[in-house]
C-alpha cells in the first residue's frame, strides 16, 4: 500500500505553521456586531420583570434577544433518539444553573454590548439548589426539574438504565469474596485553545451563512433549523476547521443564538466566548458516582457484578441518557462477567449541564472497573496481569447486552503490555490467546453465556 | 517523610461509532478533467487529522498519489451528511464512506480505461495514477488521460458517492438491556501501565512514566496515531491527578475561571511515554481500522490510582488524585470493612451513608 | 503610533490602551495570534516584540510604539518555510493548530538565543504555552530538531522521538 499506513504529512499542515488556517474568529465580514450575554448569577431561581428596553435603546445596540424571539424555544438535540426536549434556548421564567443564558445583546463593539447587558432589568427569586446526586432521591430534596430529579424517559418510560443477566444472587452466594468500592471521577473542562465562537451572516437571498466551530456540521444544521423552524437549505453552516473540541463543541447553542440575532438586526453577528465563559459556563465532562460489588472466586474469576451509577447531568438532559446507555453497555469493561445487575440513573443537579467529553460514558467505567479489578487482585493476593487475562473477553463470549464478541483484544493488549514492562508471565498465561474458551478457561459459570459468532 | 514509587496497570475497551449506531456519514468524489480528485465530505477536523486520514484512504483506494486529492469539508451546501466528529467515528464510519465513494470512482476509471485500451476492466489496476493491464504493464493509460477522455470524448463526469450507516441497534428488552444488533461499529482495546512517585509529606503524585498499548486495527497514518496517543496520555493524566471543575464537588464554589486556577496539564507534567501499537484488523472498517481518538485518555486514571496504592498503600477513588486526598487517605489509613465474605471499601462515599434513604446500594448476603 | 509588523511599517489608529492582540487581529487583520484566553494564561497570542516573545493580550499597543513585531506569518511563507515551520510540519507538532503560532514564536526565540536540543531546556522555555491536543511530545521533537540543525523532508512525517516505540507498528 502506498498511502494507507504511510506517515504522510498533515493535509492542512502548511496552513497551520504559516498562520493561515482560518478559524471562525479569523473570518472577516464587514459590519459584524459583537454579542454579550446576560447570564444567571444564581444556581436556581425563578425570575420576573425581564426588561430590555434600556438595552434596546442604547446607541450602538442593534438587537436584543430573549426567549420570546425564538420560534421553537425547546428542541431536544437527541430527540431523534427519543430524548425529549427539556432545555429552553434562552431562559423563560426560571434558571437552573449559574451561567444559564437569559438574554443576548448584539452591538457595534464588545464594550457597548456588555454595557447594554448591565442595563437589563430582572428580578430573581432564589430557590434551594440540589447539588449532590446522592441526595436527589431523598424525600426532602428540592425538585429541580419538571420531570423530577432524575430522567424518566428511557424505553417503556423507565426511570433508569437497567442491565440484567444471569443471577447476581447466585453469584454472590457462590463467591468466595464480595469486593465493594465507590468511584467518583470529576467534572473536567474540555479546554480547547479556541473558545466557543460563531459568526452568523444574513444573506441577500434570505439565507443565513453560519460560520461555526461545531464538531458536527450537520448536527448543528439540524439544531438551528429546528429552533428557527426553517428547512435545511435556508441555512449554510461553514466550518470543518476547529481549534480543538474534545466533545465540547457538539451541544453548541451559539449558532442558533447568533442566527436569531443576525435575522433580527439584519447584520452579521459574532459571539466569541471569553475564557471565563468557557471555564465557568460551558458544558463539562460529567461527574459520575459508581458503586460496584463484584462477586469473586478466590482464584480470581469475577462471577458477577452489581453496580449502581448516578450520572450527574447538571441542570438539563442534553446527551446524558445516551451517555448512560453507552456506559451501561460497557460496564464490564474488557472482561466477561456472566451475572450482572446494573442500575443507572441520569440525575439532575443545579450545575452547568454536562455533556460529551472524550470517552463519553466509558471513561468513567474504565476508571471504576480497572481500579476495582486492581483492588480485587490486591485483596485476593493475585497477579494483576493474570486476573485480567483470565476474565478477558474472548471470541464467543457475550457482552452485557448479549452481543457476541467476534474479535476482542483484551488478551493481546495485556500480553503486549506485560512484554513492554518486562514482566514475564507464567507459562499458562503467556500461552493464552483471545480464541474461544475451553478447558480451564471455561469454568461452569461461563458456559451459559457463550454464543456462536456465526449468529452475530 | 519520603518519596515512594509505585506501578499500576489497566486494560480497557472502547466502542467505535455512536452507541447503537444509526449514525450516517456520506461522501462524494469527482475527478477534474486532468484526473485530480475532489472529495466532498462533512467531517469536521477538530485537530484529529480526519482531513488527512480520509484523503489517504481516497488516494489508496483509487490508486493515485496523495497530493492529487483535494478535500473539502467546509460547508453544508457542498458536503453531504456526516453525523459528526465524536464517538471515535471519523476514521471508521466517515472513512468508510469516502472509501466507498472512492471505490466507485475507481470502477468508473477502469470502465473508461477499458474502453480506451480495449481490455476488460477486470484485467486492469490503478497504480500511482496510471491504469495498467495486470501482468502486462506496458499496456497502460494515465488517469489524467482517462479523465480527459471522459470529459471530451464520452461526455461523462467520473464521480462516485458513498454512505456508511450501520443499522440502529434497538434495545429489545429494556429490563435486561438486550439489543438486537451489535451497538457499535467495532471495539478497540488498550492497556496502560503507570509509574508514579508519591511524596508522603506533601501528597503530590508525580506520574513519571506511562507505557501504553493500543490495538487500532490498522494505523492509516502511524504519525497521527502517535499524536492521539501522546495527546490522550496527557489528557488522561489531567483527568487523573490535576483537573477539576468543582474543587469542592458537589459544591459549585471556587470554580477556576482562568488558567492557573484550572490545572490543565502543561509541558512540565509530561511523563516518559512508551508505546506499542498493534493491529488486529476490524472486520469491516476501512483497511481494517478501528477508532482510537477517545480511548486515548481512558486508561491512565485507573493505572495511576493503582500505582498510587502500590506506592503508599492508599486507594484514592475520587478523581483527581490531589495532594489533599492523598494526605487525608494516609491520615485515615482506612482498612476496608470486612463483614463475612464482604470486603467493603469507601463506605463513607456510598449512597448508603450520604443519602437519607432515597437510594441505597444493597448487597444482600 | 506605528508598528513594524513582519517587516512592513503600519500606522496604528487604535487607542494606546488597546491590546496589541486586538490591534493585530482587528485593526491590521493579522490573525495568526489567537485570543485563546486574553488572560495571559495560554500563550496562543504570543508574538515577538523586537525579537522577544511577549503576550499580545497583555500588551498595550502604546507601550510598544515603534517596535518590530513578528508573527507566524512573518517567520516564513508556504514557498519559503523557516526551519521552525518545517520542523513543526515534519514532526507533526500541530494538530488543531490553534496554539501553533504562539508556540512557534516562543520556540524561534529559544533557538535564536542559542537553545540546544536538550528536551528539559525546551520544556522550560515553552512552559508558558498550553497545548491541549498534542501532549507536547512532538512539539519538543520539532524544537530539538531545529536546535540540532536538522534538515526536513516535508513529504513525510517523522516517528515520535520523545515517545519510545517498544514494538508493533513503526
Amino acid at each position: 500500500m502506498k498511502a494507507v499506513g504511510a506517515r504522510l504529512p498533515r493535509y492542512d499542515g502548511i496552513e497551520h505553521v504559516t498562520g493561515r488556517t482560518t478559524y471562525v474568529d479569523d473570518v472577516r465580514v464587514p459590519g459584524t456586531l459583537w454579542v454579550k450575554a446576560l447570564r444567571s448569577p444564581m444556581h436556581s431561581a425563578t425570575f420576573s420583570g425581564l426588561d430590555t428596553t434600556k438595552a434596546e435603546a442604547m446607541p450602538g445596540v442593534h438587537a436584543v434577544l430573549t426567549w420570546e424571539d425564538v420560534p421553537l424555544l425547546e428542541y431536544g438535540h437527541l430527540s431523534a433518539l427519543g430524548i425529549p426536549a427539556d432545555e429552553p434556548l434562552l431562559a423563560k421564567d426560571e434558571v437552573r444553573y449559574k451561567g444559564q443564558p437569559i438574554a443576548l445583546v448584539a452591538a457595534e463593539d464588545e464594550d457597548t454590548a456588555a454595557a447594554a447587558v448591565d442595563t437589563i432589568g430582572i428580578e430573581f427569586d432564589e430557590r434551594e439548589p440540589l447539588l449532590d446526586v446522592r441526595r436527589a432521591f431523598d424525600a426532602d430534596a428540592p425538585t429541580i426539574h419538571p420531570w423530577g430529579n432524575w430522567y424518566p424517559h428511557f424505553e417503556n418510560e423507565m426511570d433508569r438504565r437497567q442491565i440484567r443477566k444471569g443471577s447476581i444472587e447466585e453469584a454472590f452466594e457462590k463467591a468466595d469474596a464480595i469486593v465493594q468500592g465507590v468511584y467518583r471521577p470529576a467534572a473536567i473542562e474540555h479546554v480547547p485553545l479556541e473558545t466557543q465562537v460563531c459568526l452568523a451572516v444574513p444573506e441577500a437571498n434570505g439565507r443565513l451563512t453560519i460560520y461555526s466551530c461545531t464538531q458536527a456540521l450537520y448536527f448543528s444544521l439540524g439544531v438551528v433549523a429546528a429552533h428557527l423552524q426553517v428547512p435545511l437549505n435556508k441555512l449554510k453552516i461553514v466550518g470543518g476547521t476547529v481549534g480543538g473540541g474534545f466533545g465540547g463543541k457538539v451541544d453548541t447553542a451559539t449558532e442558533t443564538m447568533c442566527s436569531l440575532l443576525a435575522q433580527k438586526s439584519g447584520r452579521p453577528v459574532k459571539w466569541r466566548w471569553t475564557r471565563e465563559e468557557e471555564f465557568l459556563c460551558s458544558s463539562t465532562r460529567a461527574p459520575w458516582h459508581m458503586e460496584i460489588a463484584d462477586a469473586v472466586s478466590k482464584d480470581g474469576w469475577i462471577l458477577g457484578r452489581k453496580m449502581l451509577t448516578l450520572h450527574d447531568s447538571g441542570a438539563y438532559a442534553r446527551f446524558s441518557p445516551y451517555g448512560l446507555t453507552k456506559h451501561s453497555f460497557h460496564h464490564t469493561g474488557a472482561y466477561t462477567i456472566p451475572n450482572l445487575h446494573f442500575d443507572g440513573y441520569v440525575v439532575f443537579t443545579n450545575r452547568v449541564p454536562t455533556t460529551a467529553m472524550r470517552g463519553f460514558g466509558v471513561t468513567s467505567i474504565s476508571f471504576a472497573t480497572e481500579t476495582h479489578v486492581s483492588r480485587i487482585a490486591n485483596v485476593l493476593g493475585l497477579d494483576p496481569y493474570e486476573i485480567r487475562l483470565k476474565n478477558a473477553n474472548r471470541v464467543g463470549d457475550t457482552s452485557p447486552n448479549r452481543i457476541v464478541y467476534t474479535d476482542p483484544s483484551t488478551v493481546p493488549v495485556v500480553k503486549a503490555l506485560a512484554g513492554g514492562m518486562g514482566v514475564e508471565l507464567a507459562a499458562e498465561y503467556s500461552a493464552m490467546d483471545r480464541g474461544k474458551r475451553e478447558g480451564d478457561l471455561l469454568p461452569a459459570h461461563l458456559v451459559e453465556q457463550l454464543a456462536d459468532p456465526e449468529d452475530h | 517523610m519520603a518519596v515512594h514509587t509505585g506501578r499500576g496497570i489497566a486494560a480497557i475497551e472502547y466502542p467505535t461509532g455512536m452507541n447503537q449506531n444509526g449514525d450516517p456519514s456520506q461522501a462524494w468524489i469527482k475527478l477534474k478533467p486532468d484526473g485530480r480528485v475532489d472529495v466532498f465530505a462533512g467531517t469536521s477536523d477538530i485537530g484529529n487529522g480526519s482531513k488527512t486520514i480520509q484523503s489517504q484512504i481516497v488516494a489508496e483506494t483509487i490508486g493515485v498519489p496523495y497530493d492529487w486529492v483535494t478535500y473539502d469539508n467546509s460547508n453544508t451546501d457542498s458536503s453531504p451528511v456526516c453525523t459528526g466528529t465524536f464517538a471515535s467515528r471519523a476514521t471508521f464510519v466517515a472513512g468508510k464512506a469516502v472509501e466507498k465513494a472512492a471505490e466507485r470512482v475507481r470502477e468508473r476509471i477502469l470502465e473508461i480505461a477499458g474502453k480506451e485500451l480495449e481490455i476488460d476492466p477486470d484485467d486492469l489496476e490503478i497504480v500511482d495514477g496510471e491504469v495498467l493491464a495486470k501482468g502486462a504493464p506496458q499496456k497502460k493509460i494515465a488517469v489524467p488521460d482517462v479523465a480527459a477522455a471522459a470529459t471530451w470524448t464520452y461526455g461523462e463526469l467520473i464521480t462516485g458517492a458513498g454512505a456508511q450507516l450501520k443499522p440502529y441497534a434497538s434495545i429489545v428488552d429494556p429490563e435486561t438491556g438486550q439489543v438486537d444488533l451489535p451497538p457499535h461499529s467495532a471495539i478497540s482495546y488498550a492497556a496502560c501501565a503507570a509509574e508514579v512517585e508519591v511524596d508522603d509529606a506533601t501528597g503530590v503524585v508525580r506520574v513519571t512514566r506511562l507505557v501504553q498499548v493500543y490495538d487500532v486495527g490498522k494505523a492509516i497514518n502511524p504519525t497521527l496515531v502517535e499524536g492521539q496517543i501522546e495527546g490522550g496520555a496527557v489528557q488522561g493524566l489531567g483527568l487523573g491527578v490535576l483537573e477539576n471543575c468543582y474543587p469542592y464537588y458537589p459544591s459549585v464554589e471556587n470554580r477556576g475561571g482562568e488558567f492557573g486556577s484550572y490545572l490543565a496539564p502543561g509541558f512540565d507534567d509530561l511523563p516518559k511515554l512508551d508505546t506499542i501499537i498493534i493491529e488486529n484488523p476490524s472486520a469491516d472498517g476501512p483497511y481494517g481500522a478501528k477508532g482510537i481518538g477517545e480511548m486515548a485518555n481512558n486508561a491512565q486514571p485507573p493505572a495511576i490510582a493503582a500505582a498510587v496504592f502500590d506506592a503508599v498503600g492508599v486507594w484514592v477513588t475520587e478523581l483527581p488524585i490531589t495532594p489533599e486526598r492523598v494526605l487525608r487517605a494516609l491520615d485515615a489509613n482506612a482498612e476496608p470493612v470486612r463483614d463475612g465474605k464482604r470486603v467493603v471499601f469507601d463506605s463513607e462515599l456510598s449512597v448508603n451513608t450520604v443519602s437519607k434513604g432515597g437510594i441505597t446500594f444493597d448487597v444482600p448476603v | 503610533m506605528n508598528l513594524i509588523v513582519n517587516g512592513v511599517e503600519r500606522e496604528i489608529e487604535s487607542a494606546p490602551l488597546t491590546t496589541l492582540l486586538d490591534v493585530l487581529r482587528e485593526e491590521l487583520d493579522v490573525t495568526s495570534p489567537k485570543a485563546g484566553c486574553e488572560q495571559g494564561g495560554c500563550g496562543a497570542c504570543t508574538v515577538l516584540v523586537d525579537g522577544e516573545p511577549q503576550r499580545a493580550c497583555l500588551t498595550a499597543v502604546g507601550v510598544v510604539d515603534g517596535a518590530e513585531i513578528t508573527t507566524a506569518e512573518g517567520l516564513g511563507t508556504p514557498d519559503d518555510l523557516s526551519p521552525i515551520q518545517q520542523a513543526f510540519t515534519h514532526h507533526y507538532a500541530a494538530q488543531c493548530g490553534f496554539c501553533t503560532a504562539g508556540m512557534m514564536l516562543a520556540a524561534e526565540a529559544y533557538v535564536r538565543r542559542g537553545g540546544t536540543d536538550d528536551r528539559e531546556a525546551i520544556q522550560e522555555a515553552l512552559a508558558g504555552h498550553v497545548c491541549r491536543c498534542t501532549g507536547y511530545v512532538k512539539i519538543i521533537d520539532a524544537v530539538a530538531a531545529v536546535a540540532r540543525g536538522d534538515s526536513f523532508d516535508l513529504t513525510v512525517t517523522a516517528p515520535s522521538q520523545g515517545m519510545t516505540n517498544l514494538g508493533g507498528v513503526s
